[in-house]
């Protein structure tokens, strides 16, 4: 059994079909990325595993259980931690605070927390000197360190992250990239929604494409480094007219 | 200059009342975007509950307190039930528009049922107050002024220094994070509710002595209030306390210097003076406009 | 056609409704009752116009009323003026206040101009209960005189009710017409999506200040004639409470349409007096009424119907004439330059110095990852963020920091990543919104109406022109938003990911459309992740990574820069699993 399966999933804003009939699974341990232009639907599917938009259709189970259209609160409680696009830092809170909060979906003692933030802190060595300065002080690279700390702190099965190298330069997005790898150490499944395919492929287990919704190929990393479908939803190359008359 | 510090004195106590109403509305403002036109009726409902307990039911001070407070809180679960909730998806002008309904329901729903006649409340202590040469301490100002900062003393060490205060303050921010990390938001908005009603209903109990208790009585308070908070800086927590002790302070020098019958306009007047000089009010940001 | 039928209907109720008055043996009680709610729905079409309309509230039109009763009954009484002299003082005055209290706080958000109505309110009451020496105070004003209609004298109440019914008619009919009208259209487009109002050239500021005022002058109309009805006027007849009474009328009829403000006024003038079983309570069952309408019925009563007849909007007939697209002088030269344009928010350099040129005629793609600051720049080209340096050269002339009305008028229009179209408006309302811009060409109404069917039929939406923008599916909603940029004939037209949510289908139709506007000479700027599509149609590709330009040039030779591939594509990633 999968630890995460998607089966038929369809999500929709609105009157706008985002997923059409996606079908995907996460084992656990592994690293798992989700590639693809924008507007694919890779960051929806992460919304509607996490309980933030429900599906119009199709099936989620984590570890077994159904979880389509539970709330956030409970998806969060079952063991699967979102950290969202942009950060989404609590701008009038300290990274202390932030990272506590974290901790919102478990039943804890507050020396038992404290002892958690604190190895946050071990992780992120970086974040110690900043612990009480407020989230908007932060620049974007410390703020994906919170936001990563904030989504460890729920001591999730399963973290799904979605583009952490978004806004980044270079160097800190390595530095972001090492640490997913060393999260996946600690046994955390990672389900990973990454523009910067070169790098998600580099550490990932396995890789989908997804284009409007649906998918493309799946695949081993390297596989999909060589595919040409894959270079084209991201750089082009691949003529409009050609497809239509594929069909 | 024992008139000014007297003044002053009695100026601080009515602005401290202003700044308990102002606290309650940036509460409620910050963690809904809503402005609750109905503040100040819960000001009302407290000073009534008050009257109810001790003098109609003739319970003692404290019991009545301690009921006022339980009915005043249970009655902020019942309005974010009944008026925010329902329309929490919905944009700012229909929110905006239910609670004005809901003042003019309450406000005349209390005059339907103990009509206009003001009643008085005994203030909360015999005792006169303390004399200073010139300057008389009246004790219900004494009281106003430690409640008042007791509950900002009290407010602070709980927005401060417990988890359910941060988590309030998470979901103030950004409601759908808050959710993403298991916290309980529909639950941390009823306690906005029930917590800025209770410290309407306190603001009520304690100016009821001073004021009548009317039916007016929340809109006057209400509408110094809200000039308060955008004085103060909108949104803004120490804004709203400073804003509140600034507007009590110039209505009771401006009611003895300048005029007594346009006593209530000094709050107005140094409102558009704000809004055209510094509209983002003392603490604020500025107003920044965003794509 | 329909336009003079409606007048015709409209006239006859007019006669009808005055001849009633005239003859019908109306008792004294019931006589009151009709002139409380002729004036009080005279005052609510002011509601109708600033709520309903520009969606702007105000919670002192009962000030204004009162302002407009103290004008005509200081002015009959203590200054011997004629009646009309009298009422024009108090509606003008109450124009004088609303354009000061628009004008001090119609920039800040919503809240603050309910606050300050409410302020507006308690001053205005208190200042008529203590202004003893000229208001009488508290005691009021008696012996109000009526007026005169050249020989006509208008002292019998049959009579003035005929004349407040015939201003009744003629507000009404007004306001009526103002919701089709060039102002109203305004107001709404306002109220709807303010930024996106601005982007198609309205002065958003100029246009909620006109709102407010005419609905306070309309405040003070109503309020005169009330004067007038009954003859006395005393502080407590125009509080807060009353104003209360005045919205729900607004919100009980219907906010948005003048035929709601007549049926919420006669409901709530009348309805007391059906309720009387409610007696002390009456009051408290309008404040619930407002949360009940809020919650289940925010259209009104005449909304709620109004929605299951629809009336079609009245399109021009005829052919449709092809749409004209202003070519830019001489292809070839820059139309526009940019040179060190940055915008920081903060820390952040969001755009960092960049230089851009965009030759006339061309398609220019401007693209790069997320949160490279392609959609910034967009925004500081449109007028919606001010740039913190650098110069932006539209046609020669500098237009940096220009608000967004004003680049409009400079010839920038614009579509939205997440469309923003006026969505209680239809198809062709939206685009003809976009053809009021000033050097859209046209100078007419019915030139304008022809323009914005052209730019509807041009983009193939022609036939959805009657329909309600909000039923229309997404990809249709994206090609009326291009509409509305083509009805005002823009210089520079900057497209925001217009591919975004498209499906294939509708991608080809996006760039046969893009071609076509490419042929007929019209530059466009065009952010778009869909590197196809891009491709396909640009002559010239920008490449931004961090606020930054990466690459410039040709789509063979960006497409194919080291930096732009690992701007995409990633990093090399030596040492990442390491």
């Amino acid at each position: 059994m999968s630890l995460l399966e998607l089966s038929g999933l369809t999500a929709a804003y609105g009157a706008v079909a985002a997923l059409s009939g996606l079908d995907l699974a996460v084992e656990e341990g592994e690293i798992v990325t989700l590639l693809g232009a924008n507007g694919a639907g890779k960051s929806t599917t992460l919304r509607c595993i996490s309980g933030l938009l429900p599906p119009t259709g199709g099936e989620i189970r984590f570890a077994g259980a159904a979880i389509a259209g539970l709330s956030a609160e409970r998806v969060v409680r079952l063991g699967i931690a979102h950290v969202p696009e942009g950060r989404r830092i609590f701008p009038g809170l300290t990274v202390r605070e932030n990272i506590l909060l974290g901790a919102s979906n478990r039943r804890i003692a507050r020396a038992a927390l404290r002892r958690d933030a604190d190895e946050m802190f071990a992780l992120f060595p970086d974040l110690a000197r900043f612990a009480d300065t407020l989230g908007w002080m932060l620049s974007g690279g410390q703020q994906q360190m919170v936001a990563l700390a904030r989504g460890l702190m729920a001591r999730p099965r399963l973290l799904l992250l979605d583009e952490p190298s978004l806004g980044l330069a270079p160097l800190i997005v390595q530095q972001v990239f090492r640490i997913i790898a060393r999260i996946r150490e600690t046994g955390t499944t990672v389900l990973l929604v990454e523009q910067n395919a070169r790098l998600a492929l580099a550490i990932a287990d396995r890789g989908y494409v997804l284009e409007t919704g649906r998918l493309v190929v799946a695949g081993k990393p390297d596989a999909l480094w060589n595919n040409e479908d894959v270079r084209a939803a991201y750089l082009g190359g691949k003529r409009l007219s050609e497809e239509s008359g594929a069909r | 200059m024992a008139i000014i510090l007297q003044l002053l004195f009695t100026g601080l106590g009515i602005g401290a009342v202003y700044a308990l109403v102002a606290l309650g509305f940036v509460l409620i403002y910050r963690a809904t975007n809503v402005v609750n036109f109905a503040q100040g009726q819960f000001a009302m409902l407290g000073g009534y509950c008050m009257v109810i307990t001790t003098v109609d039911l003739g319970l003692p001070y404290w019991l009545g307190v301690v009921i006022s407070l339980v009915v005043m809180a249970l009655f902020g679960a019942l309005f974010n039930l009944g008026v925010y909730y329902p329309l929490r998806h919905r944009s700012f002008l229909p929110v905006v528009i239910s609670t004005i309904g809901a003042s003019i329901l309450i406000t005349n729903l209390v005059l339907a049922i103990y009509g206009p006649e003001p009643t008085t409340l005994p203030g909360m202590t015999d005792y006169p107050g303390i004399s200073f040469g010139a300057v008389f301490l009246d004790a219900q100002y004494l009281v106003i002024i430690a409640t008042t900062l007791a509950l900002v003393i009290l407010q602070y060490i709980f927005f401060e220094h417990t988890m359910v205060g941060k988590k309030m303050q998470a979901v103030s921010q950004d409601k759908e994070m808050a959710s993403l990390l298991g916290i309980n938001v529909t639950g941390m908005i009823m306690l906005t509710f029930t917590y800025s009603a209770v410290l309407g209903g306190i603001a009520g109990i304690l100016v009821a002595p001073i004021l009548f208790v009317s039916v007016g009585l929340g809109a006057q308070i209400a509408l110094k209030a809200f000039a308060a908070s955008i004085i103060g800086g909108f949104g803004d927590v120490p804004g709203a306390i400073v804003g509140g002790l600034l507007i009590g302070v110039a209505e009771t020098l401006g009611a003895f210097y300048i005029s007594v019958p346009y006593k209530d306009a000094f709050a107005f007047i140094l409102l558009f003076a704000f809004l055209l000089i510094r509209p983002q009010g003392i603490f604020g940001e500025k107003i920044a406009q965003k794509a | 056609m329909k336009n003079a039928a409606g007048f015709l209907l409209w006239l006859l109720a007019l006669v009808i409704a005055v001849a009633f008055a005239l003859i019908l043996p109306i008792n004294g009680y019931l006589m009151n009752l009709l002139m409380q709610a002729s004036t009080y729905a005279i005052a609510v079409l002011g509601m109708t116009v600033v709520l309903g309309y520009a969606g702007q509230i105000n919670i002192a039109q009962a000030a204004f009323f009162g302002i407009g009763a103290y004008g005509v009954a200081i002015g009959t009484t203590t200054l011997g003026m004629a009646f009309f002299a009298a009422l024009a003082l108090g509606a003008v005055v109450a124009l004088g206040f609303g354009i000061v209290l628009g004008g001090s706080t119609l920039k800040l958000g919503g809240h603050y101009l309910a606050m300050v109505t409410i302020s507006f309110q308690e001053i205005v009451t208190l200042v008529l209960t203590n202004w003893i020496g000229v208001s009488h105070g508290p005691d009021g004003i008696s012996n109000i005189p009526r007026p005169h209609l050249g020989f006509l004298a208008l002292d019998q109440s049959r009579h003035y009710l005929a004349l407040c019914l015939f201003f009744l008619f003629v507000t009404a009919g007004l306001v009526a017409w103002l919701k089709s009208s060039r102002l109203g259209l305004s107001m709404q487009a306002v109220r709807d999506n303010e930024l996106a109002a601005g982007v198609a050239g309205i002065d958003t500021y100029r246009i909620k200040i006109i709102a407010f005022a005419a609905s306070a002058c309309l405040g003070g109309l109503g309020g005169g004639l009330f004067a007038g009805a009954f003859r006395y006027i005393s502080p407590d007849q125009f509080a807060f409470d009353d104003s209360v009474v005045l919205l729900t009328m607004a919100l009980l009829g219907g906010v948005d349409a003048a035929i709601g403000a007549v049926i919420g006024t006669a409901l709530l003038i009348l309805l007391p007096e059906w309720l009387r079983f409610l007696k002390q309570f009456y009051l408290a069952v309008y404040g619930l009424a407002v949360i009940l309408i809020m919650v289940f019925m925010p259209q009104g009563i005449f909304g709620y119907f109004a929605r299951l007849f629809r009336r079609a909007p009245d399109l021009p007939r005829g052919e449709v004439a092809p749409l004209t697209l202003g070519a830019s002088a001489g292809t070839g030269r820059p139309i526009l330059e940019i040179s060190g344009l940055s915008k920081h928010f903060g820390g952040l350099r969001a755009v960092d110095e960049v230089d851009l040129a965009i030759e006339s005629g061309s398609v220019h793609a401007l693209i790069g990852p997320n949160g490279s600051g392609k959609t910034t720049t967009l925004n500081l080209l449109s007028g919606i963020y001010r740039p913190t340096a650098g110069r932006i050269r539209l046609g020669g002339r500098d237009v940096a920091g220009l608000a967004p009305h004003l680049l409009a008028a400079a010839g920038i229009g614009r579509t939205f990543q997440n469309i923003r179209l006026f969505h209680s408006l239809t198809a062709f309302e939206n685009v003809l919104i976009g053809s009021f811009r000033v050097g859209s060409g046209e100078h007419d109404a019915q030139s304008r109406r022809e323009r914005a069917l052209a730019a509807l039929d041009f983009v193939g939406m022609a036939a959805r022109a009657p329909v309600l923008v909000s039923s229309l599916p997404y990809g249709h909603q994206r090609l009326v938003e291009i509409a509305r940029a083509l009805a005002a004939n823009p210089t520079l037209l900057l497209l925001d990911e217009p591919a975004a949510g498209l499906n294939l289908t509708e991608k080809q139709n996006l760039v046969a459309l893009l071609r076509r506007l490419r042929g007929h000479g019209l530059t466009i700027l065009l952010i778009e992740h869909d590197m196809d599509l891009v491709e396909q149609i640009s002559d010239r590709i920008t490449v931004l990574n961090f606020g930054r330009r990466i690459a410039d040039g040709t789509p063979a030779e960006v497409l194919r820069h080291p930096d732009v591939v690992a701007a995409y594509l990633g990093e090399v990633a030596e040492d990442v699993t390491a």
